[in-house]
């Protein structure tokens, strides 16, 4: 990753990170889904000059996904290095996105990497892997979704430096908008005040508010020519809600912010 | 003959007086979810429901036409005060139905900037600017809908404003709310119905609470009739003097009358036939302050029983806090919470009609047990584990036993306690569509339920509850997680009654206290309730939602999932904000709740869906 990665910060969290890096400490990123965590931790592997390994996870990865595993290669069995031992060798940022969608199980093997051991130790090789200086652990995950009987062990997320992330205020958000698209600074208002007003109906008809994400792509199909009524429904109304009456209120704040039928 | 040409005669005067489009008229009870997601959306307080606004009497003149024909005496108005924003039920005035729709729109927004109208011009006006100013699409709308004000036609409810004295200034007034100085030219007193416009509200709140302590009656089961859609005026007067009743005294010295005449009408006959239809046809409902009266007929007669009668009390009870939204604080024991445990009851097996149902549901419950989930190394199993083999392969010593090379989905155990909550109110009482009583479904859902998680690992206590003001909230013990489930745990299913009210916050509390003393991994609060929380004091509308909402927030922080489940219709309305989106599930069809709810059960604890 490059240091050109744009990401505005909302507060102090790029001095945090910069701290955490520093200490060898590992870092848990909470926030809506769209609200720039990603990017956060991309903008400050360019800062930091380091690589990132992303691993995206998901309810069947095992320890076996993280840590590696034996192939057979032409001259008979080798082993190769999962993500996490790579950017463990290497000196890179192991950056687990989702996290709670893995198994309760699958996470604790990062809790001697996550400690003042830090190593890893590699089971099927018998190696112990120190960690390399620059390695560092980043996982995020959406506070959001509701099933019982996901959520981080207790004991894992004591391990980390926690930065709590929501959608960047109005300003920031259309300057951030501007900045991605290049979109006229009205229009960008205008979108903003609408993802706000859409954002008060999370719990109320929507399962998640309307993120960053989404007023970009928005900003995107407008400044291609698309219609702002037309890129609103497009790419706003119908990806946050299949509910026919909530539709009808998302319509009638479009036309609100975007003007109405004529 | 005489009644038709009295038809004849009221359609034929009427229509001198209206011109309701009805081709274009748009009800509001469509509209409700739309409209609600709308003001929201657009900054309205969440706790404020959106209902049916009542027609109201209003201080104009009528033409003699008008007044021939009995009509305009009574207008349409919105308003909104602390609890709700108050529509017309079915808007006709302008001819395109797109405009009557777009009106209700333009009444959400509005009242989504409004504070409760003191001045109806002024008010207005600033809150009109202020939109228009921030939602610039609202511009051309807003145009539309003054245009067609200005030329509408009188309507049933609705009169055009051309025929007021103020008519040019409030033209121009409506027609640039930015630019103009809120309407000081035009007094507050005699308010001009604007269909756009937002009305104070028409009588101040009933601020005498009721006062009477609930005496000893044996309880009866009365009908509740339910007013069909529309919202009441309602006043308290003070009728507690004994002396009060006829007033004796010179009939010329009489000034005016209201509506409310102080006779003690208990022992009217027939009050319950056509109740319904006097409480319509009342601008205002007086409240008498003493519920014996022919108004506890009504709702309410939740007199507790006496000590002989009651279920025998736990303990001297336990005081519990309270959210007052008002103060914005936490109110440290401000409720008194009984347990109780019914002495009456007789233990007994599970009655016939569920047998069926529960061989039906154990299977899936005895599978529940356990989680299944991938196991690796296994000697045997479903698929080839590819790192099993490789290690087998590339172990330096080969093991003379059978290479453990599979990988098989086994179960594991999981740690879970779930309590459920009932809601044994009085409103349980009342019939849902088969004949079946509301408490009649719960019985047989905590029935069901409790024989089906019989068959799991997973722990189980069963609570009941209902209230009379925050000094007494009845918490009934009907299994509670030691406990073996048995027929002792039946016979206390068997027994619940509903009673009383719904304080559903300190219930909630109370809960989580015992479901933290389990110490499990997962602790679940499901919820079966039939309605909003409510109870006879300060505890209905936006206070017990506030207070219910709180209680929910604390036991997530306590690390409980609540989850709700209801068979209120109008729950979509409030229990969002009570319990998130994905915190609770609505049954359409309450009889079904007893199978209902142990499906939900598997779906909500179920990780692998798909297994």
């Amino acid at each position: 990753m490059t240091a050109d990665t744009y990401y505005l910060p909302q507060g102090n969290e790029v001095d945090i990170f910069q701290r955490a890096a520093k200490n060898h400490l590992p870092v848990l990123i909470k926030g809506p889904t769209g609200c720039g965590k990603t990017r956060f931790v991309h903008h400050m592997a360019g800062i930091l000059g380091r690589n990132i390994h992303t691993v995206a996870c998901h309810d069947d990865l095992t320890a076996t996904d993280l840590v590696g595993r034996h192939l057979i290669g032409a001259e008979g069995t080798y082993w190769q290095d999962g993500p996490l031992t790579r950017a463990v060798r290497e000196g890179a940022i192991c950056y687990l996105d989702e996290v709670v969608e893995a198994r309760k199980d699958t996470t604790v093997v990062l809790h001697p990497l996550s400690d003042y051991r830090r190593v890893l130790p590699i089971e099927r090789t018998g190696e112990l892997v120190e960690a390399h200086e620059d390695f560092m652990l980043v996982i995020s995950y959406n506070p959001g979704y509701q099933n019982i009987m996901k959520g981080l062990k207790p004991s894992t997320r004591q391990r980390f430096v926690g930065l709590s992330f929501n959608y960047p205020n109005a300003e920031q958000e259309t300057a951030i908008i501007q900045k991605e698209t290049g979109i006229t600074q009205v229009v960008a208002e205008r979108l903003v005040k609408l993802g706000h007003d859409l954002r008060r109906l999370k719990d109320h008809g929507l399962e998640e508010s309307a993120s960053t994400r989404l007023l970009i792509y928005t900003a995107m199909m407008i400044n291609d020519g698309l219609s702002e009524k037309e890129a609103c429904l497009s790419c706003l109304a119908e990806p946050l809600t299949d509910d026919a009456q909530t539709l009808t209120a998302i319509r009638r704040l479009i036309e609100a912010h975007f003007g109405c039928r004529k | 003959m005489e009644e038709l040409a009295g038809r004849f005669w009221h359609h034929f005067v009427t229509r001198q007086t209206c011109s309701d489009h009805t081709a274009a008229s748009v009800d509001l009870a469509g509209l409700l979810q739309p409209l609600t997601l709308y003001y929201r959306a657009l900054g309205g307080s969440p706790a404020r429901q959106i209902a049916p606004a009542d027609p109201r009497r209003m201080n104009i003149e009528r033409t003699l036409a008008q007044r021939i024909a009995g009509t305009h005496g009574k207008l349409m108005l919105s308003w909104q005060d602390e609890q709700g924003v108050y529509l017309p039920p079915t808007i006709a005035c302008f001819p395109k139905r797109e405009l009557n729709e777009a009106l209700y729109f333009w009444l959400a927004a509005l009242s989504s900037r409004l504070p409760v109208v003191k001045h109806w011009v002024a008010d207005n006006l600033q809150a009109s600017a202020v939109l228009l100013h921030r939602y610039p699409g609202l511009v051309t709308i807003y145009r539309k809908l003054v245009d067609a004000t200005i030329t509408m036609e009188t309507s049933t409810y609705h009169v055009n404003i051309s025929e007021f004295d103020c008519k040019p200034e409030l033209i121009e007034l409506l027609q640039n709310p930015e630019d103009s100085n809120p309407g000081l030219t035009i007094a507050n007193d005699h308010p001009v119905p604007v269909p756009l416009w937002f009305y104070p509200p028409p009588t101040r709140e009933a601020s005498v609470g009721v006062d009477d302590d609930p005496d000893s009656d044996q309880t009866m089961t009365r009908k509740v009739f339910r007013l069909p859609n529309i919202r009441k005026k309602a006043s308290r007067v003070d009728d507690r003097k004994e002396t009060d009743g006829l007033l004796v005294f010179q009939l010329e010295s009489l000034f005016s009358w209201t509506e409310h005449v102080q006779l003690d009408r208990c022992q009217e006959e027939n009050l319950d036939e056509d109740i319904t239809s006097a409480a319509k046809d009342l601008d205002i409902i007086t409240l008498s302050r003493q519920r014996k009266a022919s108004g506890a007929k009504i709702n309410f007669d939740l007199d507790l029983p006496s000590p002989q009668n009651d279920d025998l009390p736990v303990g001297d009870g336990i005081k519990l806090p309270e959210w007052n939204y008002k103060k914005q604080e936490l109110v440290s024991d401000f409720c008194l919470l009984q347990p109780m445990l019914s002495d009456t009851s007789t233990p007994c097996a599970l009655p016939e009609h569920l047998q069926h149902l529960a061989q039906r549901l154990i299977p899936h419950f005895s599978a529940l047990q356990l989680t299944r989930r991938w196991h690796k190394r296994q000697p045997v199993g479903d698929d080839i584990d590819l790192d099993g083999w490789l290690d087998s392969v590339c172990e330096p010593v080969q093991s003379p036993e059978r290479h453990t090379c599979y990988k098989a989905k086994t179960a594991q155990a999981r740690d879970l306690a779930c309590l459920l909550l009932a809601d044994l109110s009085l409103s349980t009482d009342t019939l849902v569509s088969d004949g079946q009583r509301v408490i009649e479904v719960i019985r047989d859902t905590l029935l069901l339920f409790s024989e089906a998680m019989n068959h799991t690992k997973d722990r189980l206590a069963i609570y009941g509850f209902s209230s009379v003001k925050n000094k007494h909230i009845r918490y009934h013990l009907l299994k509670n997680f030691p406990e073996p489930y048995s027929d002792d745990t039946r016979g206390r299913i068997m027994a619940v009654r509903p009673g009383y009210y719904t304080r559903l916050g300190a219930a909630i509390r109370q809960s989580c206290n015992v479901l933290n003393q389990q110490g499990s991994e997962q602790r679940l609060l499901l919820i079966i309730s039939d309605g909003k929380p409510n109870d006879i004091d300060q505890y209905e509308g936006r206070y017990g939602i506030e207070d219910t909402r709180h209680a929910v927030i604390e036991a997530r922080q306590q690390g409980i999932i609540p989850f709700c489940i209801t068979i209120d219709s109008d729950a979509n309305t409030y229990l969002p904000y009570l319990f998130g989106h994905n915190g609770y599930a609505v049954v359409q069809d309450a009889s079904r709740l007893p199978l209902l709810l142990p499906q939900l059960y598997l779906q909500l604890t179920t990780t692998n869906h798909h297994s």
